[in-house]
């Protein structure tokens, strides 16, 4: 049950929980001054890179315990990587390293992993909370897939770099229910009342019904967004949603309390339960991605030097295919490397053809992006808290 | 006025069923797993009287009273609240009240409440009941204490408020376990005075449980000698002592000398050392072989005046002041002798002195020989 | 040792100093921060200013009121019926469990060696739409073919109850075993059945435990948000969801500030009238 839980949501609330207790600032008035972004370090690799990242979001050797690309960076460059997964949500992990951040202290990481879609990697970038890539030490960034180039919130991959990315769309289970494959189905058929969960990310639920309405997801205006959050708001009323959740809605889709549910193609993937199916909804789905940051005081060019390393799409495909053979399983996501498919195939063909890692054109010409400004909107905020809170 | 109602009571009360004694146990046994703690003992109390059960710790006697009051159920046996038999009634429904050796007082009522719990549970209210707690705290000497609390009294006073929260209800019987064990001695000797005058003015049946032989003594009519499960003797304090029937008894109650020899011929016995002396006439009853003679210190003279005599050397001599008690090494072992210092002038013996000591057979009483037992 | 001699009356500060000065360094400050937060205005992106905010507190009750009153009733909820259940379970450890009195005590602590995370997590598989305990109420016609628990009222109250449970047992159980059992014996001397012997005797003497029970269940109770959120519906949420919300997600740090007062007062006052009800002396624990 926890292996499905943990990547995202499992210890948001409790992480939430003690991060309520600590006044922001009070406590972590620990930590030193940060290096000011223009001393570039010399182009000398660190003796270790600190890397932040969610959880089960990467290559693993389960028999040994062992991060197989890691422990090969190391041989290779004699850099070790103290890898912690510490990321359970952004708005936590934001919670954790702003105070320090907002004071000018370094939060002693090099690499830390936002998603798109929710507000604080934009905030990070024009707080200046994060250093400038080192471009100059990634050359691989070439591969970097092209609907990925030219994010709104940061248009130049100045500052980011995506590590993975995921389509929201909608899983059922069908020894419960026929396909549930739009949006209005999910929200207003009378069969699955009180049996379906929506996701308490504001980017995630209001992309698939802002599409489900015809509007345009990528461009949020007042109107688009009363009229999604009103259908949202709606369903609640009429007890058709039963919770909002985070990917804790793994095991209670599994477990068969719910028909259908709002969810991440990632952790469907994970599951691998032959009942539960995943698919990008008919008018559309989301697609999201976690970025790759250098925070305030971080070694820019080893994490520069170690951004490189992954955008090799030798290292990408093996990263995420992992190799049954010897046991290491790899992170089943969506790779923003080019050409990782071809090197994937040869470690893992099922992993190559499936369509939740590498979807096909025509799924990911459905998925789209959330207007980053509209992440950021106070009103909307509030509004979409009080809703999934209230 | 109000005592003299109450005794009026319990004479009336004895009128209706005189002859039947308050508390009769009929060969009641009672074991906890291995151990037996009461076996097979029979015992009558009569009405009225102050009753002690003595004994030392684990002799069964706190679990006798207990099995009077309620607390515990006789393994087998049948016990009689006066006609009535009782076993299997709960304590709520036993017309007998306890007085505990912890008080046991309730530490969240005032004493006035806690006096008045019985009555409240039977149903008395108002006027009334204020009447018999004021009175009942009158006859223990605390009234106008009816509004504090249990911890700001100090022991003595505690004491008298379990005294009274049990004898306000009128019980057929009172049982009293080690009421005295927590007080220090002089207010021990206090209060058994005070139990001892407080018991004849209620004329309520009292029944002591006491390990303190003094305190039997000083306070019971009648006393019931336990060991091991099972009454030793049952007796007034003076038969006790002065007529004890086991060497148990004789060495629990005050000290006793007591002598091993053979029987030698009607009321004579040959002592070890091949002394033979003679014994109260019929005290022997009948025994055959081995047997103890036993004198109580006091009733042994310094001196050859009286027929049973026996040569000895002091050993040690402790001074008390009303009188003087030696140790004197004879054939037949120590023995304790009790020298009233009733004759001023008189020069005392020292260690190493010579002497002949000398007592008179109607003193002496014959037990069991002591050989093989404590 | 000659200066305590020379400076007796400053002893006893003395020895308050390292516990004044933590309850100054871990409460005082904290709370003085939070208090001056609560007035702040601003939102995270231009920055909070301090400007006599009173607003925030306004604000919080217009809008949330709602939730204040539902976090107050579930938690004195789930405290009536963590004291029905302990109570009894408290009373027979205490009185009846003889030499397996630690090791019952063990088990009742036993499932909190787990996350509080975790044990909530199991109570969503325990109260589950197709598990043991619904259908054996839709059996039993308490819940309709339809019904469910989770995401109701009834699973946020009881998974509130589950997890505050020994807070009210041990306290409990203190309280109980502290009774002298003779005092008990004497009550049923003195005519009291064993039913009021127990609430003339035993009642009023766990009394102390009762109420510092209540008091360590009904506080963080009121507090919580976790079994809201995963054994709940929105509809059952409670003002730790919203403070949660409000300080994490919408980084309305003087909102979730001036929440937790506004919180802080209502259980105050809750504790206030308990203690006008029950007396402080057992509040202060000065009646044994």
């Amino acid at each position: 049950m926890t292996d499905q839980l943990t990547r995202r949501e499992l210890l948001k609330r409790g992480a939430a929980g003690s991060a309520l207790l600590t006044v922001p600032g009070l406590l972590a008035a620990c930590g030193g001054k940060a290096k000011s972004s223009s001393a570039k370090s010399a182009h000398k690799l660190a003796k270790t890179l600190h890397f932040s990242n969610w959880t089960l979001y990467m290559d693993t050797n389960k028999k040994k315990h062992t991060f197989p690309s890691l422990v090969e960076f190391q041989k290779k460059y004699g850099v070790h990587v103290d890898y912690v997964e510490e990321i359970n949500d952004n708005a936590s992990f934001f919670g954790k390293i702003q105070g320090q951040l907002s004071r000018g202290q370094s939060v002693h990481r090099d690499i830390v992993v936002l998603t798109d879609n929710d507000r604080y990697l934009s905030l990070m970038i024009k707080k200046g909370y994060v250093e400038k890539l080192d471009k100059s030490a990634i050359p691989n960034m070439k591969n970097l897939v092209d609907v990925q180039k030219h994010p709104n919130f940061d248009q130049n991959r100045d500052y980011s770099l995506p590590w993975q990315s995921g389509m929201t769309g909608i899983a059922y289970n069908d020894t419960l229910t026929g396909p549930v494959l739009s949006v209005d189905d999910l929200l207003t058929n009378p069969k699955l009342k009180g049996k379906v969960t929506c996701l308490n990310s504001m980017g995630d639920a209001l992309t698939l019904v802002m599409l489900s309405n015809g509007d345009d997801p990528s461009k949020v205006t007042d109107k688009s967004f009363n009229a999604a959050f009103n259908r949202v708001k709606k369903a609640v009323d009429s007890k058709q949603i039963r919770q909002f959740t985070g990917n804790d809605y793994a095991p209670i889709l599994a477990r068969g309390d719910l028909m259908a549910a709002m969810s991440w193609s990632g952790d469907i993937a994970q599951l691998g339960n032959k009942h539960i199916h995943w698919n990008v909804p008919k008018d559309g789905g989301a697609l999201w991605t976690d970025n790759m940051l250098i925070p305030k005081g971080g070694n820019v060019y080893t994490a520069s030097f170690y951004m490189n390393y992954v955008y090799d799409p030798k290292v990408q495909g093996l990263m995420e295919a992992g190799d049954p053979k010897k046991n290491i399983t790899g992170i089943y996501y969506i790779p923003p490397v080019a050409g990782a498919g071809e090197w994937a195939k040869k470690s893992d063909p099922s992993v190559a053809s499936n369509p939740l890692i590498f979807p096909t054109k025509k799924m990911l010409d459905s998925v789209h992006l959330f207007d980053n400004n509209a992440l950021n909107n106070q009103k909307y905020l509030t509004q979409w808290q009080n809703l999934i809170s209230a | 006025m109000a005592v003299d109602e109450r005794i009026q009571q319990s004479l009336e009360r004895a009128a209706e069923s005189s002859g039947t004694p308050d508390i009769r146990l009929d060969r009641i046994t009672k074991s906890f797993g291995d151990i037996i703690a009461v076996d097979d003992l029979s015992l009558e109390i009569p009405r009225g009287s102050f009753f002690a059960l003595l004994g030392p710790s684990g002799c069964g006697k706190t679990t006798t009273l207990r099995m009077i009051g309620g607390f515990e159920e006789p393994t087998a046996g049948l016990i009689y609240l006066g006609e009535r038999e009782v076993s299997g009634t709960p304590p709520y429904k036993r017309d007998v009240n306890t007085v505990f050796q912890s008080y046991a007082l309730f530490p969240h009522l005032s004493i006035f409440e806690n006096v008045a719990f019985g009555l409240r549970r039977k149903g008395t209210r108002g006027g009334n009941l204020k009447g018999k707690v004021e009175e009942m705290l009158d006859l223990v000497q605390l009234s106008g204490y009816g509004k504090r609390k249990p911890r700001q009294l100090s022991g003595g006073q505690q004491q008298r408020v379990a005294l009274a929260r049990a004898l306000v209800n009128s019980p057929r019987v009172l049982l009293l376990d080690e009421p005295l064990g927590a007080l220090d001695l002089k207010l021990r000797k206090e209060m058994q005075l005070f139990i001892k005058r407080l018991q004849h003015d209620v004329g309520i049946t009292f029944i002591h449980v006491t390990h303190d032989q003094e305190e039997a003594m000083t306070m019971a009519d009648r006393i019931a000698v336990m060991n091991e499960g099972q009454i030793e003797q049952l007796g007034t304090p003076d038969e006790l002592y002065e007529r004890p029937q086991t060497a148990f008894v004789a060495s629990f109650l005050g000290i006793s000398n007591l002598l091993t020899g053979a029987v030698a011929g009607p009321d004579e016995v040959r002592l070890e050392d091949g002394t033979t002396v003679r014994v109260r006439n019929g005290s022997l009853n009948g025994r055959k072989g081995r047997v103890a003679v036993g004198i109580r210190p006091e009733k042994i003279r310094p001196d050859d005046h009286d027929p049973n005599r026996l040569p000895g050397k002091v050993k040690e001599r402790a001074y008390i002041g009303v009188s003087t008690q030696y140790i004197v090494e004879t054939p037949n072992g120590n023995i304790t002798v009790v020298v009233l210092n009733d004759r001023p002038g008189t020069v005392p013996l020292g260690p190493g002195d010579r002497l002949t000591l000398s007592w008179d057979p109607e003193a002496t009483f014959v037990v069991d020989s002591l050989e093989g037992s404590a | 040792m000659s200066f305590f001699h020379r400076h007796r009356g400053l002893t006893p500060y003395l020895l308050l100093g390292p516990g004044i000065a933590w309850l100054a360094v871990f409460f005082v400050v904290p709370l003085g921060f939070l208090a001056y937060q609560s007035l702040q205005s601003g939102n995270f992106d231009i920055g909070y200013a301090f400007t006599w905010s009173w607003g925030n507190y306004w604000h919080a009750i217009r809008d949330y009121h709602a939730q204040f009153v539902r976090s107050l009733e579930y938690a004195g909820l789930a405290t009536v019926l963590a004291l029905v259940i302990s109570y009894p379970v408290a009373y027979w450890i205490a009185f009846r469990g003889g030499r397996w009195k630690n090791l019952l005590l063990l088990f009742i602590v036993a499932p909190f060696f787990v996350t509080y995370l975790i044990r909530t997590l199991a109570w969503e598989t325990i109260l589950s739409d197709n598990g043991f305990v619904v259908n054996t109420l839709q059996s039993l016609h308490v819940l309709g073919s339809s019904g469910r628990l989770l995401a109701t009222s009834t699973a946020v109250v009881t998974g509130i109850t589950y997890n505050f449970l020994p807070f009210m047992a041990l306290p409990l159980y203190v309280s109980l075993e502290q009774i002298d059992g003779s005092l008990i014996e004497a009550a049923e001397d003195l005519y009291a059945s064993k039913l009021h012997a127990f609430l003339r005797v035993t009642l009023p003497l766990s009394l102390p435990g009762v109420v510092a029970g209540t008091l360590l269940t009904f506080i963080p109770a009121a507090g919580d948000f976790i079994n809201a959120q995963l054994l709940g519906s929105p509809e059952n949420h409670m003002i730790g969801n919203v403070i949660q919300s409000k300080f994490l997600e919408l980084t309305d740090y003087p909102a979730a500030a001036s929440m937790s007062f506004i919180l802080m007062a209502g259980i105050l006052v809750a504790v206030a009238i308990y203690a006008r009800i029950v007396g402080t002396e057992q509040l202060t624990g000065t009646a044994t």
